[in-house]
């Protein structure tokens, strides 16, 4: 078998070529099987003392043939994918981590061995996987101390690519002595050492125990006293620090306040650094500071240059460019003063005109797209500027990319978008144009992309309304049902969400219809869903569907009182006060209704058999912290007993014995101005009930 | 008194002939060299400069002797200048197995964070074999080494198709793609290898010398709309032309 062209040993090379590795790969041939066979039979190293290795030629020969073919096999595969994915198959990886181990082994091998097993860790989950089961990581460690310098380098890098694979062990500074060791190597001489600290630093600061362990240990001003070495070295711990000081508002305010501040002037001068690396993340940091203490950042100043900065970055080719919008839309994140800043420094023109520059099928693409989608979360002029007329082309165009993410993308902008009034009413974007295309999407294979069309679509029907035909006849609505019965309980919530918005104020024609898709057994079972979230958004959905006509109640009693049992089932199961909430809110908008409604109603709420004991749920709610739901049941109350009659009287009299009206007599002094009032009115009515008793 | 006699010399200025022409100011020769006179400069800075191209272009043995002489220290271990030109030198002259063996041994995380770099490498490795018609080789490596690059990226398939499409043509030379096999190809090739080894090492990729003469451009032309002046239009002179008048 000829030796493939990329192991490299061809006749030309081994003539010019001084290397020893060209000529020795000759020799022993470069396949992938031969090189993992020979290091596997290599064994461990012989060692310096070792008498006698059994099978003549000397130890060093061996040894020799060790390091060649490590070196052959690292060569092979940094930056090669399908060949790492290979050596994994043939079992390589226990081979080369066998090699650090060795006691004996030589410098040359250990170089060769920590590289291999460093790059068999970068990009490849299943080699990084292989690699840590192997225990290079202990090995790797000790060789940190090896008088070698080069051992020292490699061990450093590799140990580096292993905790930033995404497999990485677990690191806790607050176990045994692993602060001490973190605060070693961050005082080491060795570069290469130092910047590992700071990766292992970056990657155990998961909890916010260890963010303070790290910074009573005085790792920030550590990190910070790196800043005057090299340009990567600096990276690295600004990237250390971002994540000691992240959703962490004590080790934020401690660091913003060292040395009086001049460390948090010193971070913000590297904003215009030379570095566009540095500037992203010298962002990253602020960002991060922002959040976690926001009274440390009130100057306006700096937010504005972030977004400069930012929206400068987004030109940078590689990565930078990549991550920069995700930056951004972090830092506008449910901030309308932020977006207002953004839009006024042309924010939405700037990425617009780089979207449709440049290709789609990017990672840039997406983040930009994520990034527009931000800014329209809360500003109509945001979303107006959007919907250019090359702009909703491209959005339409995306939501057919073959890119997943892509197809978030764009179902993102569009829910934003959507929340506009004005969106729907013509334009590029309007329901026929964008309707189809997102009901499509309910079928999508990727869950993400589902979820994704599915707050598109809750917020278009909520702005449809009262032109909602559109919506109905594109079946949607079948689809909607058939995602509400999912097994995924994020689909379950936002398709009855988007159905529950479709509901709202829809004409009783259209009801029935929705009803008949749905069908009242799955009404029934979605309101005893196991997900309380799923549960009220449910009960909103038949609250709507009771909602201004009187025959909608029919929906919920009719059918041998499916729904409403169910109902009465969670109302008595002391359920999330959401689904109480909106669960009263039914049963006192079907309370307003004709006796037969009102009779049923006062079955849930005083069931006949009741055990004295168990006083009525209602008791409960009316007692509850909860103003919403103390207003939902007292209006509930006050259906019951509303209009005057004998039928009135006696629910009054009903709700007296259990106990109801001496509780509402107790609130007449409740602290919500809407209960009290509630409260007076059905007071009121129960005096003008009785007076009907007494005459 | 004193400002009025000013302004009047300003006045002069304006209405005198050789500025009727146009509304800038003009600045003589003499004026203007007198000027940059003023301006002082340290030598221990243009060494710096100087340095810093030296070692930024690699050139390893000026850089050196300018060491010696100047006494200017460089701002890397010119040991490791050696070793990236070594690695330039190899993907000048087409070896590209030997180069990737020695960015490996400079720093393997090199290859392994860069994709792109690797693919041109690869490619390059690619262009070589058919430069020496070596078709069969050529076409086993594409199939073993580039299209597995397409499958893992498929911003590179364009690329590869390009590439590959080389070993269709009888006269490679002249066919669409040819200028892949020029040696221009390997130039670019070779620098994107050294930009990559010096990020690497923490080292700026480009020298600081031309960031100062596009300054030195752009500052004129911004002068120019409000002044004539002695120009400098030649950089290897950096002689001062009167300015037209």
């Amino acid at each position: 078998m000829p030796a493939t062209a990329s192991g490299g040993a061809r006749p030309e090379e081994a003539a010019e070529a001084p290397s020893a590795s060209t000529s020795a790969s000759v020799c022993m041939g470069t396949r992938p099987e031969e090189l993992t066979a020979r290091l596997v039979a290599a064994g461990p190293a012989a060692g310096a003392g070792c008498v006698g290795a059994a099978g003549g030629g000397g130890g060093a020969e061996v040894e020799h043939e060790r390091v060649l073919a490590l070196r052959e096999i690292k060569n092979q595969i940094i930056g090669n994918r399908t060949k790492k994915l290979l050596y994994l198959r043939l079992g390589a990886v226990p081979a080369v981590v066998a090699a650090l181990a060795s006691p004996g082994a030589s410098p040359a091998a250990l170089v060769q061995a920590a590289a291999a097993a460093g790059s068999f860790a970068c990009g490849v989950d299943d080699g990084a996987r292989a690699v840590l089961d192997a225990g290079a990581v202990g090995h790797l460690t000790r060789l940190l101390a090896h008088p070698d310098e080069k051992v020292v380098d490699a061990s450093a890098r590799a140990l580096r690519m292993i905790y930033q694979s995404r497999l990485a062990p677990k690191f806790d500074v607050n176990i045994g002595k692993n602060m001490d060791f973190v605060l070693s190597l961050l005082n080491s001489e060795n570069e290469n050492v130092t910047e590992l600290a700071a990766t292992i630093i970056s990657h155990s600061c998961e909890s916010s125990a260890e963010q303070l362990s790290l910074c009573s240990a005085g790792v920030p001003q550590k990190l910070i006293s790196l800043f005057g070495g090299s340009m990567n070295l600096r990276d690295a711990c600004l990237d250390s620090i971002t994540a000691i000081i992240r959703n962490n508002r004590e080790t934020a305010s401690r660091f913003a306040s060292m040395d009086h501040g001049k460390v948090f002037r010193s971070v913000v001068g590297l904003i215009h650094d030379r570095s566009p690396r540095t500037r992203l993340l010298t962002c990253l940091c602020l960002i991060a500071l922002g959040h976690a203490c926001p009274c440390h950042f009130q100057d306006k100043q700096i937010k504005t240059k972030l977004i400069m900065v930012l929206l400068e970055l987004i030109e940078e080719p590689g990565q930078v460019g990549d991550e920069a919008p995700l930056a951004l839309t972090t830092l506008i994140k449910d901030s309308l003063e932020l977006q207002k800043q953004a839009l006024m420094t042309n924010a939405v023109e700037k990425l617009s005109s780089h979207l449709l520059a440049n290709s789609l099928e990017t990672r840039r693409a997406v983040t930009i797209l994520l990034a527009l989608s931000e800014l329209c979360s809360k500003l109509e002029e945001s979303r107006s500027q959007l919907m250019s007329v090359e702009v909703s082309t491209l959005i339409l165009e995306a939501l057919k990319h073959d890119w997943a993410d892509i197809r978030v993308a764009a179902c993102s902008c569009l829910k934003n978008i959507s929340r506009s009034p004005k969106v729907l009413s013509g334009g590029r974007l309007s329901c026929d144009t964008v309707i189809a295309p997102l009901v499509q999407l309910l079928c999508d294979s990727s869950t993400s992309v589902q979820v994704a069309a599915l707050g598109a679509i809750c917020n278009i029907a909520v702005n449809l309304t009262p032109r909602k035909s559109v919506l109905l006849h594109s079946g949607a609505v079948s689809q909607l049902v058939h995602l509400s019965k999912s097994m995924d309980p994020t689909l379950r919530l936002k398709s009855v969400w988007a159905l529950r918005n479709i509901m709202f104020l829809l004409s009783p024609r259209d009801k029935d219809f929705v009803v008949k898709e749905l069908t009242i057994s799955t009404l029934s079972s979605l309101i005893c869903d196991s997900e309380h979230f799923v549960q009220e958004q449910t009960l909103a959905l038949v609250h709507n569907l009771v909602d201004g006509y009187l025959e909608s109640a029919n929906y919920v009693i009719g059918e041998d009182g499916m729904v409403i049992d169910a109902i009465s089932r969670q109302l008595n199961n002391a359920s999330a006060p959401g689904v109480c909430i909106q669960g009263m809110f039914v049963l006192a908008n079907i309370a307003a209704g004709n006796e037969l409604n009102k009779e049923a109603v006062m079955r849930v709420l005083l069931p006949h058999r009741t055990d004295c004991a168990k006083p009525s749920f209602v008791v409960k709610f009316l007692q509850s912290k909860d103003k919403q739901l103390r207003v939902a049941t007292l209006w509930c109350l006050l259906n019951l007993i509303y209009p005057k009659c004998e039928a009135s009287s006696g629910r009054v009299v009903r709700l007296q014995s259990s106990g109801v009206i001496p509780q509402v007599k107790n609130m007449i002094n409740d602290p919500c101005l809407d209960c009290k009032l509630r409260v007076r009115m059905v007071l009121e009515h129960c005096v003008d009930n009785a007076d009907d008793c007494f005459t | 008194m004193f400002l009025s006699r000013i302004v009047r010399h300003d006045l002069d200025s304006i209405d005198s002939p050789s500025s009727m022409a146009s509304s800038k100011k003009v600045v003589t020769r003499e004026e203007w060299e007198r000027k940059l006179r003023d301006v002082k400069i340290r030598k221990e800075d243009m060494n710096r400069l100087v340095m810093n191209f030296l070692v930024t272009e690699g050139f390893v043995d000026a850089a050196d002797k300018f060491r010696i002489e100047s006494g200017t220290q460089p701002e890397i271990d010119l040991a490791t200048i050696t070793e990236r030109m070594e690695v330039k030198r190899a993907v000048q002259s087409g070896n590209v197995q030997e180069a990737i063996e020695k960015i490996n041994d400079l720093n393997p995380t090199i290859l392994d964070t860069n994709p792109q770099l690797y693919f041109h490498l690869q490619q390059q490795k690619l262009i070589e074999l058919i430069r020496a018609g070596k078709i069969n080789e050529a076409l086993e490596f594409a199939q073993e080494e580039l299209a597995p690059r397409g499958e893992e990226n498929q911003t590179f398939l364009e690329e590869i198709e390009k590439t590959v499409a080389l070993l269709v043509f009888e006269d490679v030379k002249n066919c669409p793609y040819g200028e892949l096999l020029d040696v221009s190809q390997r130039l670019k090739t070779a620098s994107e290898v050294n930009a990559a080894i010096l990020t690497s090492q923490s080292h700026e990729k480009d020298p600081k010398l031309p960031s100062l003469l596009k300054m030195l451009l752009w500052t004129q032309n911004q002068l120019d709309e409000k002044a004539a002046y002695p120009r400098i239009n030649d950089f290897t002179t950096a002689a001062l032309e009167d300015p037209s008048i």
